[in-house]
C-alpha cells in the first residue's frame, strides 16, 4: 500500500540530522512509530502527507507515485487523500464543530456524513457548539471525526492522545481502532507511549537519529 | 462579519455608481482667484447671484501657484491674477479663451494689528516692537515680489531678511499679522480694507507705488472655461458697473490707460 | 454651514479603504507566506509612504499625471481621465499613501494564524482560496478592523498630498483638512473651529468604537 524510501536533512536541537527511512506498509496495517523526541517521527508523517518536501527518494501509495526525485513528481498535499490528526487538535475556532466537519466535505459528498460521524463519536448534541467550550477529549474526537469525512485511504496520527488523561485516551484509542477497521484504513500512529502502541498496533517502527532501528512486532521490542 | 463585508462592498458599489453618474452633473464656474480678492470676489459673487442662478466657486491662492496649476490643466474656468503677467503667460501657452481684462490695480500697504503705522510710514520697520515681518512668498505671490522690491528700494532688504515670515499667499501673510504672530505686515490694501482686518486695526500705510513694479490685476477665461457659457456670463459681470464698484470699494484703482 | 468637505472626505476615505482591502489582502498574504528572496525589497517599497514626507508623493504624482506630461497626456487623450485636480486622483494618491497602514496589520494577522490550521486545510484537500476565505480571514477580525480603521483614519487626516495634487476644488478635492486650512487662511476662525471640533468628535467616536470592538474580539489563539 505504502512504499517509501525518503531522505531529508532536519535541523533539531542537537544540530543537523539526516533522516533516511525506507519501508513498505501493507493495506490495512496499523503501524506504530516510536522513538525519542527529536528522532524525526513527526517528520515522517509530514513527508508522507506532503507538508514537507523530501530531498530525495520515492513515495508510492496504492500504486500512485506521490513523490519521486527521479521523475520529479511531488503531489500537493491537497491532492493526497489522507486523514491527519495532530497533537494540537487544530479545530477552527470560528466554526461550530458541525461546521468544522462540513468544512472537510469534498464536492459532491452528502452532508449527512457529518451527522453520522458526529453521532459515531457521541457528540451529536454538541453539534452547534464552538470548539472553545469543549474539553480536550471532545476536541480530539471531533478532530478524529473530521479526518474521516473524506474517507481517506491512509490515516496519520501524530501523538494525538498524549495531552489527554488515561480514561479519555482509552476511549479515543477505541474509536481509532473502530474507524481503522470499519473504513479499512492503513494507519500510522506516532506515539511515545509504549503501552498505547502495544495495545493497538501489530507492527512498530522504532526511530533513532533519523533511521528505523527496529521493524517488527511491538512485543518483541518492548519486552527487552 | 461575513455580512459586514458584503454590506461594505455594497456601499462601495453604490458610491462608485454615484461618483460616475450624479456627481458630474453640476455646472458651476470655478474661479481661480488671487488671494487678495478674498473679500472682494466673495462680495461680487453674492451680488452676481442676486441676478443669476449660476454657482460660482472661488478658489483662492497665490497667483503664481494658480498659474502653475493652470499650466497643468487644472479645471478652473476663470483665472483672476494679481499680476497680469500670469494670464499673459497662460495666453502664450494657448490656454486662454478670452481677452485679458484688467479689473484694477492693487496696492501694497503696511499694517500692524497693535500699532497704527499710518504716520510712521516706512519708519515703522525701525520700531523696537518689530520682531517679525510678514510678506507673501515672493517666489509665486505678486504682493510678495513687490514687497521685496519695495524693501530693496528703501535699502531695508538686508536688515529685514532675518525678520521676514513668508506666507503661502497674501492672505496667509495677512493672517500672520492679524493674529499677531507677525508684528508688521506688507499686505494687500484689499485685505486691509476688509471688515475682518478692520476689526483689529482700521489704519494702514499706503506703500508708495514708486518703490515697486505695479500690481496690475488681470482676469481671463481659461481654455477649460471655453465650453461654459456660464463662465462668460460671469466674466461679463466682472466688467459691469456693480463689480467695478466693489473693486473700487476694496481699494483697486482703475488702470490709467 | 457648508458640510461638503465632510462628505467629500468620507467618500474619499471609504473608497480608499475599500480599494486598499482589495489590494492589501493579496499583498499582505504574499508578504506573510512567500519565501521568495526578494520579499524584503517589496516590504521596503510598501513601507516607503511611512517615511517619506507627503510632498514627495505629491510632487511625483503631479509630475507624472499632469496632462502636460506624457503619461498624464496619454490618459487624458485616450481615456478622458485626469489624475490631478480630480477626485479619482485623490483616491490614487490616498491608496498609495495609506498602503502600509493596510498591509502591515493584515500581514501581522496572517502570520498570527497557527501553522497547524494551514496544515489541516491542506490535508483536508482545501486550496488556498478556501483556506483564506473560510479559515484565515474569519479568524483575523482584529487585524482586519485595525487595518481598515487605520487606513480610513490616515486618509481622513491627509493634507500634504491633497494640497499638492488636489487643487483645493470645492466638492471635488477640498477635503476637510484643506477646508480647515482655507478657513484659517481666510481668517474665518469660527468656521475653522467648527470644522475642527466636528472632525475631532468624529475621529474620537470612530476610535472609541474600534477599540471597544477590538476588546470583544481579543481572544487568545490557543486551546483550552
Amino acid at each position: 500500500m505504502i512504499e517509501l524510501a525518503l531522505e531529508k536533512s532536519l535541523f533539531g536541537p542537537e544540530g543537523k540530522m539526516k533522516l533516511a527511512v525506507s519501508c513498505q506498509i501493507g493495506k490495512g496495517e496499523l503501524v506504530g512509530i516510536y522513538g525519542p523526541s527529536g528522532a524525526g517521527k513527526s517528520s515522517i508523517l509530514r513527508l508522507i502527507s506532503g507538508l514537507m518536501k523530501p530531498e530525495g527518494g520515492l513515495l508510492k501509495v496504492d500504486g500512485e507515485v506521490w513523490y519521486s526525485n527521479v521523475e520529479t513528481v511531488n503531489l500537493k498535499p491537497t491532492k493526497r487523500n489522507i486523514g491527519m490528526v495532530f497533537q494540537e487538535h487544530s479545530l477552527f475556532p470560528n466554526m461550530s464543530i458541525a461546521e468544522n466537519l462540513e468544512f472537510a466535505l469534498s464536492k459532491g459528498q452528502p452532508p449527512q456524513i457529518v451527522q453520522d460521524l458526529l453521532e459515531r463519536v457521541g457528540l451529536k448534541k454538541l453539534a452547534s457548539k464552538k470548539p472553545s467550550v469543549l474539553s480536550g477529549g471532545q476536541k480530539q474526537r471531533v478532530a478524529l471525526a473530521r479526518a474521516m469525512i473524506r474517507k481517506p485511504k491512509i490515516l496519520l496520527l501524530d501523538e494525538p492522545f498524549s495531552a489527554l488523561d488515561m480514561k479519555m485516551r482509552a476511549k479515543l484509542q477505541e474509536y481509532l481502532v473502530q474507524f481503522h477497521n470499519e473504513y479499512g484504513l492503513t494507519t500510522l500512529l506516532v506515539s511515545h507511549d509504549a503501552s498505547e502502541i502495544s495495545r493497538m498496533a501489530q507492527r512498530v517502527l522504532v526511530m533513532e537519529n533519523g533511521k528505523f532501528s527496529f521493524d517488527g512486532e511491538p512485543r518483541h521490542f518492548f519486552q527487552s | 462579519m461575513k455580512c459586514n463585508g458584503k454590506a461594505f462592498l455594497l456601499l462601495l458599489g453604490l458610491m462608485f455608481f454615484y461618483q460616475l453618474t450624479w456627481a458630474q452633473k453640476e455646472k458651476s464656474v470655478l474661479v481661480a482667484a488671487a488671494s487678495d480678492l478674498k473679500f472682494a470676489l466673495d462680495s461680487i459673487i453674492l451680488v452676481f447671484n442676486q441676478e443669476k442662478e449660476i454657482t460660482v466657486k472661488p478658489i483662492y491662492g497665490s497667483s503664481g501657484k494658480l498659474y502653475e496649476q493652470l499650466s497643468n490643466r487644472a479645471p478652473f474656468h476663470i483665472f483672476m491674477s494679481a499680476d497680469v503677467r500670469y494670464p499673459e503667460l497662460l495666453a502664450e501657452k494657448g490656454l486662454t479663451a478670452s481677452e485679458i481684462y484688467v479689473y484694477g490695480v492693487g496696492r501694497l500697504v503696511l499694517w500692524s494689528r497693535k500699532y497704527d503705522v499710518k504716520d510712521l510710514g516706512m519708519e515703522a520697520f525701525q520700531q523696537p516692537w518689530v520682531k517679525k515681518v510678514a510678506i507673501a512668498n515672493p517666489d509665486h505671490a505678486p504682493y510678495g515680489k513687490r514687497a521685496v522690491e519695495s524693501l530693496a528700494f528703501y535699502g531695508w532688504q538686508e536688515k529685514l531678511a532675518p525678520l521676514l515670515v513668508k506666507g503661502e499667499n497674501i492672505s496667509q501673510a495677512a493672517q500672520f499679522v492679524a493674529t499677531g504672530a507677525a508684528d508688521l505686515g506688507m499686505i494687500a490694501l484689499s485685505l486691509a480694507l476688509s471688515p475682518t482686518m478692520k476689526k483689529y486695526q482700521s489704519s494702514y500705510y499706503l506703500i508708495p507705488e514708486s518703490s515697486h513694479s505695479p500690481l496690475v490685476q488681470g482676469a481671463v477665461v481659461t481654455s477649460h472655461g471655453e465650453s461654459s457659457p456660464e463662465s462668460y456670463a460671469f466674466m461679463a459681470f466682472l466688467k459691469g458697473e456693480k463689480a467695478i464698484g466693489i473693486f473700487r470699494y476694496f481699494g483697486f484703482s482703475q488702470p490709467s490707460n | 454651514m457648508d458640510f461638503s468637505p465632510f462628505y467629500l472626505t468620507l467618500r474619499l476615505a471609504l473608497f480608499t479603504t475599500g480599494i486598499l482591502f482589495l489590494i492589501g489582502i493579496p499583498l499582505a498574504y504574499w508578504l506573510a507566506f512567500s519565501r521568495l528572496r526578494i520579499k524584503y525589497v517589496v516590504e521596503a517599497i510598501v513601507s516607503l509612504p511611512l517615511v517619506l514626507p507627503p510632498t514627495v508623493l505629491g510632487f511625483y504624482l503631479l509630475l507624472f499625471f499632469s496632462p502636460e506630461n506624457p503619461m498624464g497626456g496619454f490618459l487624458d487623450r485616450y481615456f478622458d481621465l485626469r489624475l490631478v485636480f480630480t477626485f479619482p486622483g485623490l483616491v490614487l494618491a490616498s491608496v498609495i499613501y495609506s498602503l502600509p497602514f493596510m498591509v502591515q496589520p493584515l500581514r501581522s494577522g496572517f502570520t498570527g494564524i497557527p501553522k497547524a490550521w494551514i496544515d489541516t486545510t491542506q490535508t483536508l484537500g482545501k486550496g488556498r482560496w478556501v483556506t483564506l476565505s473560510r479559515v484565515m480571514l474569519p479568524n483575523m477580525k482584529s487585524a482586519l478592523l485595525t487595518a481598515g480603521v487605520l487606513s480610513f483614519a490616515h486618509t481622513v487626516g491627509e493634507f500634504g498630498v491633497v494640497l499638492m495634487v488636489g487643487g483645493n476644488i470645492p466638492d471635488e478635492t477640498r477635503v476637510i483638512a484643506v477646508a480647515i486650512y482655507n478657513e484659517v487662511e481666510a481668517m474665518n476662525y469660527g468656521q475653522a473651529n467648527t470644522y475642527s471640533l466636528i472632525l475631532i468628535g468624529f475621529s474620537f467616536l470612530v476610535l472609541l468604537i474600534t477599540y471597544w470592538l477590538n476588546r470583544d474580539k481579543s481572544r487568545v489563539l490557543s486551546y483550552d
